[in-house]
Formats: structure tokens, sequence, C-alpha cells
């Protein structure tokens, strides 16, 4: 009996060059030459397809997008692998919050001012030494793995961060493990004597910095609310110089800066960081959120480095810039996942008191409470808390063709959108969607000139992490 | 040079995917194409529909399925199957019964 093949769910991107197809369910992508896409848009509105029943110059395109699993047997049906518990999945990364108290008044802080709505806490040195023997007992088969020292502003702590280090790499030696130590800090009270203490333990280093002073310093300020970009600068120097690993800039815009990206991005480059992203600010009140216009100047900045992207990868160079950079790396492996991120799934939170959260954006918040190092991790809170939180996505992102490589988006901000501003479900699609679109495209131009061989390995490296 | 396809892969997961045809080519293959070789074992066989008798035995130049599949799974070839014990108490088994389709009733053997 012949058989009858039927369209998986795929989208086109026409535009300059050739045109390319991505497979929703794998993620794959592949371009089409024109007399492909030709046969595709003929044959597009055709349920039921019987190949031996085609004329036969289509027929040849038409088994070309079989082979790619465009089309496939009208009978086949997705083989769904059972989504991971929990519990199931090692621990690769604990962010510790070793200080929830912090000396700067960010204007779009969603940790109230670091102390995730509790009173100013610091971790205690055992607290930490103790979560470090969590994450390496409850590593698996992981020869490596992360501990991010978070905040508030984390060098508020550095008697529990030392802690840490010196448990970690002991405890680590003697269990044949390495920890990698990365820190998230508001780089005002680097000095000497701490660059040093991270130089010499490898620790990444992200400094949140939002640009030149006229930017940073609005969103910025410290406690007597003057800003504060002048005190960073000036201790970056020894942070910078001999750094053993890249230094990020880490910077947050709200949506009236959205316009200013690229100067931003090129001040940042301009100070001496190896590498820097930058996040579109989580709207922890409703004037955080944006209009039509500043989202479109949102896109058009990121449009706009990532049309740098690809003319420096024509030199053979990389620009640092971390959004494109993680974004590339899904893209080029085609990788799907079955939740849309670690949080809770191989990721946890500590917070100051020892209390277990499946991300640090949501730590403090007692409805994603999991358990603490007394007691252990309680998978069954962070299955129940992102079963509540998601009840029914999946059915709305099922007609959606980002959703292999979306998967519902951030549990934080699906939370803050829909829980707590009470906005409706799919406030951010339409961003997701034209942020992955634009990442396709700038793959396939790479592609196509050939860059995507060069920095390949580079890529592959980075969605591992 | 290589023919660049129509259609052409572009990531990894593409990649895979197409060579996942790649694997499908080369699992089957005619047994007549190629130099004649007598492959090994019962799972690389194709005995039922395999047109000519490799063995010196009856049923000689037999395609029945059921012939086949009877003797295949016999003798020095090792398979859990109802058959005669070929190595040691029914070593003529097959001699009764030159055509096994025909006369699988003459075997008489516990």
């Amino acid at each position: 009996m012949a058989e009858l093949l039927s369209w998986t769910d795929h989208r086109v991107f026409t535009g300059s060059g050739e045109a390319l197809i991505f497979g929703v369910e794998e993620a794959s992508l592949f371009s089409l030459n024109h007399k492909a896409h030709e046969t595709l848009l003929k044959w597009r509105s055709t349920e039921l397809i019987d190949l031996d029943k085609t004329p036969l110059p289509d027929q040849e395109m038409l088994q070309g997008l079989r082979d790619a699993q465009i089309l496939l047997p009208a009978t086949w049906q997705k083989v769904c692998p059972t989504p991971p518990k929990p519990g199931q999945v090692p621990l690769s990364t604990l962010v510790l919050e070793v200080a929830q108290d912090c000396n700067l008044r960010c204007t779009y802080c969603y940790a109230e001012s670091g102390t995730y709505g509790a009173a100013p806490c610091l971790l205690d040195p055992d607290t930490a030494r103790q979560a470090v023997h969590h994450l390496l007992d409850n590593s698996g088969d992981h020869k490596h793995v992360t501990l991010i020292f978070f905040g508030g502003e984390p060098l508020l702590n550095m008697q529990a961060i030392r802690a840490a280090v010196s448990e970690a790499i002991l405890y680590g030696e003697k269990i044949d493990k390495q920890v990698h130590f990365s820190i998230t800090t508001n780089g005002t009270l680097l000095d000497s004597e701490i660059v040093a203490f991270l130089h010499d333990n490898r620790v990444s280093v992200a400094v949140s910095l939002d640009g030149p002073g006229h930017i940073h310093d609005h969103n910025r300020p410290d406690e007597k609310g003057n800003g504060t970009y002048t005190e960073i600068v000036s201790r970056l120097g020894v942070l910078l110089k001999n750094s053993p690993v890249p230094v990020a800039a880490r910077v947050t815009l709200t949506p009236d800066q959205w316009h200013a990206m690229t100067e931003v991005y090129d001040h940042l480059i301009g100070l001496g960081f190896h590498e820097v992203g930058i996040a579109p600010v989580s709207p922890v009140n409703k004037t955080l959120l944006a209009t039509h216009v500043q989202q479109t100047a949102l896109l058009k900045g990121f449009e706009s480095l990532a049309d740098r992207f690809v003319s420096t990868a024509r030199k053979g160079l990389v620009l640092p810039f971390s959004n494109l950079l993680d974004l590339l790396a899904r893209i080029h492996l085609g990788q799907t996942r079955a939740v849309s991120c670690g949080a809770g799934f191989g990721y946890m939170a500590v917070d100051a008191k020892g209390e277990f959260f499946p991300c640090h954006r949501l730590t403090g918040q007692a409805d994603f409470n999991a358990g603490s190092l007394a007691e252990g991790i309680n998978t069954d809170s962070i299955t129940s808390c992102l079963d509540s939180l998601n009840n029914g996505r999946s059915q709305s992102c099922s007609k959606c063709w980002a959703r292999s490589l979306c998967v519902g988006g951030c549990h934080y901000e699906n939370h803050l959108r829909e829980n707590q501003l009470g906005l409706p479900r799919g406030t951010s699609c339409n961003f997701i969607r034209s942020w992955l679109d634009l990442g396709i495209r700038t793959y396939a131009e790479l592609r196509s000139d050939g860059a995507i061989a060069a920095m390949g390995q580079r890529l592959e490296q980075r969605a591992q992490c | 040079m290589k023919k660049k396809r129509p259609i052409q892969a572009l990531n990894a997961k593409a990649r895979a995917i197409q060579s996942l045809l790649d694997g499908e080519g080369k699992t089957v293959a005619a047994l007549q194409q190629g130099p004649p070789a007598m492959p090994v074992g019962c799972t690389t066989i194709f005995d039922t529909g395999w047109e000519t008798n490799p063995r010196p035995t009856y049923p000689v130049g037999n395609c029945q399925s059921s012939a086949k599949d009877f003797h295949g799974c016999a003798g020095d070839c090792w398979w859990p199957a109802q058959v005669p014990d070929g190595l040691t108490n029914h070593q003529d088994f097959d001699k009764q019964c030159p055509n096994v389709a025909r006369d699988w009733r003459v075997l008489k053997y516990d």
C-alpha cells in the first residue's frame, strides 16, 4: 500500500538568501534551494501526499523533505520521552545567596534591595560549607560542578565565600571532582585583596554595570541615591588585568534605555570587559512594562549587534556578545528540551538561611520553597510548584513554532507577569519569537559564510554550560 | 566536487536527521549483488526467500519460506526453534523429507 505523507510542524524563513526551513519538533534547520522552496509552496496546503502519484520533478524535492523529516508518514506520532523528575537529575549548579543584603538601591531590583523580602542577613560560613557538601554529594557522575556566589551583593560576605571555596577545593579533591566558581557582583567592593582571591581561584566574575555613567547611575544608585559608575570603574582595572578567566559585564536596561543598546555594548567593551550580556529588565512593577515602540527599539538593538556579529565573524573573529553566543550555541546543536531551564533539574539555589529554591530568582518566595540543607531537597515541592505555574502551558504553546527552543520560557518571568502583575499568558511571547527568529537567520547567514565552522567547537562547549 | 543537495542540513540536528538515511541506505543489500559471500549466522541471513541453497543438503534450490526457515534453524546454526536436534540424535532428519513444505508430516521426532 502506498505510504501517505503529511507535513510535520515547521516554519519557513524567507529573506535575501536561500529560504530556510525549521523543523519544530527537532529544532532542525535546513536551507532550501529555489526549486525545493517552490515545491514546498506548491504542496504545502496538501494535507496527505502520496509520493508515487506526484510528478517526477516534485517527487525528488518532496523526497528530500521526507528525508529531512519535514514530511513524515501520516501515521507517525512523535514519541515523547518521559520528562525527567527533579530528583532524577543530579546537581550540576548551586547558587549560594551568600548575602541577602546590598549596598546599592537599583531601581529595578527584583530582590527588594537584595533581601528577597526578608530582614537583611548573611550566609553563615558553616552553612556555606554544608551547601558545598550537598552540591558535591548530589552531583551524580558529574566530574565538574559549578558554585555561584550571588546576592544581594555577595562581596558583603567574603567570609562565607572563602569558607565555601576552600571547602569545595578540599572536599572536591577528596572525591575527585572539580568545582568551578562564579560570582555576580556590583563591583563596588572590589579591592586588590579580593581580586587576588578571585584570580587565584579562577572565579568567573560578572560585574553588573549598565553602561556609561548617565545610564548606569540612573539605574544603580547607592543607599544615599548617589551614582556608582565612577566608583565601580575605578576598581575594574585590577580585576580585568591578567584575569585568568573572562570577566563579563552584565547589563540590565529599562525600556526607556533599549534604544541605547549598541552605545552600552561599545562602552563596556571599551572598558576592557571580555564579554557583554544585555538583559531587558524584568517588569517588577507595571511602570517597567514596555510599549510597542520600546519593544521595537529592543529588537533593533539586538539586530544591529547581530549584524555586527556577522561582519566580525567574516574577519575570523567572535564578537563577545553573550546573548547571541548562547542562542547560536543552542541553534547550532538543535538543542530541544523537556523543560525550559535547569531550575529544579540540576540547578538549585540556597538562600542565606540554608533553604532551597529552584532558582535564584525565586528565592524567598514561600510557594517555591523546596526544602533545606538540614532536610534535603524536597523534590515533590519542586514538581508541584512548577506544575502549578505551568499548568496548561504546554497546551497553549502547542501551536507555537518556537516551542522546542523556548519550552514555555522563564519560570520567574512567568510567575512575575501572570501571578504578581496579573497579566494574561503570553505577554513576552512575541519578543521571544522575534529573538529566536533573529538567531536562526543569523545562524544561517554565518553558516553560508562558513564562519560557523570556525566557531563550531566554541559554540558546542557553550551549549554544555 | 560533491553535488549540493537541494535541501541542505545547516545545524547539527539537521545533519543528524540526514545521517539516519545514510545508515538506512546500507542496511539492505540484495544477496545476488556484489562478490558471492556466505553470510554467517541467522540474523544476517534472510533465509526466507533466499533463492539458492548454499548447503549441500536437501531441499536444494528451495525457496519455500517454511522450508528455508526449518533448515536454517537446525544443525550448526543454533536457534531455539522447534526443529530436530540435527547434531546428535537426528543427523539425517532432512533426508526424511526432501521437500519440507510437502513432506513435513513424515518427520517424526521427539
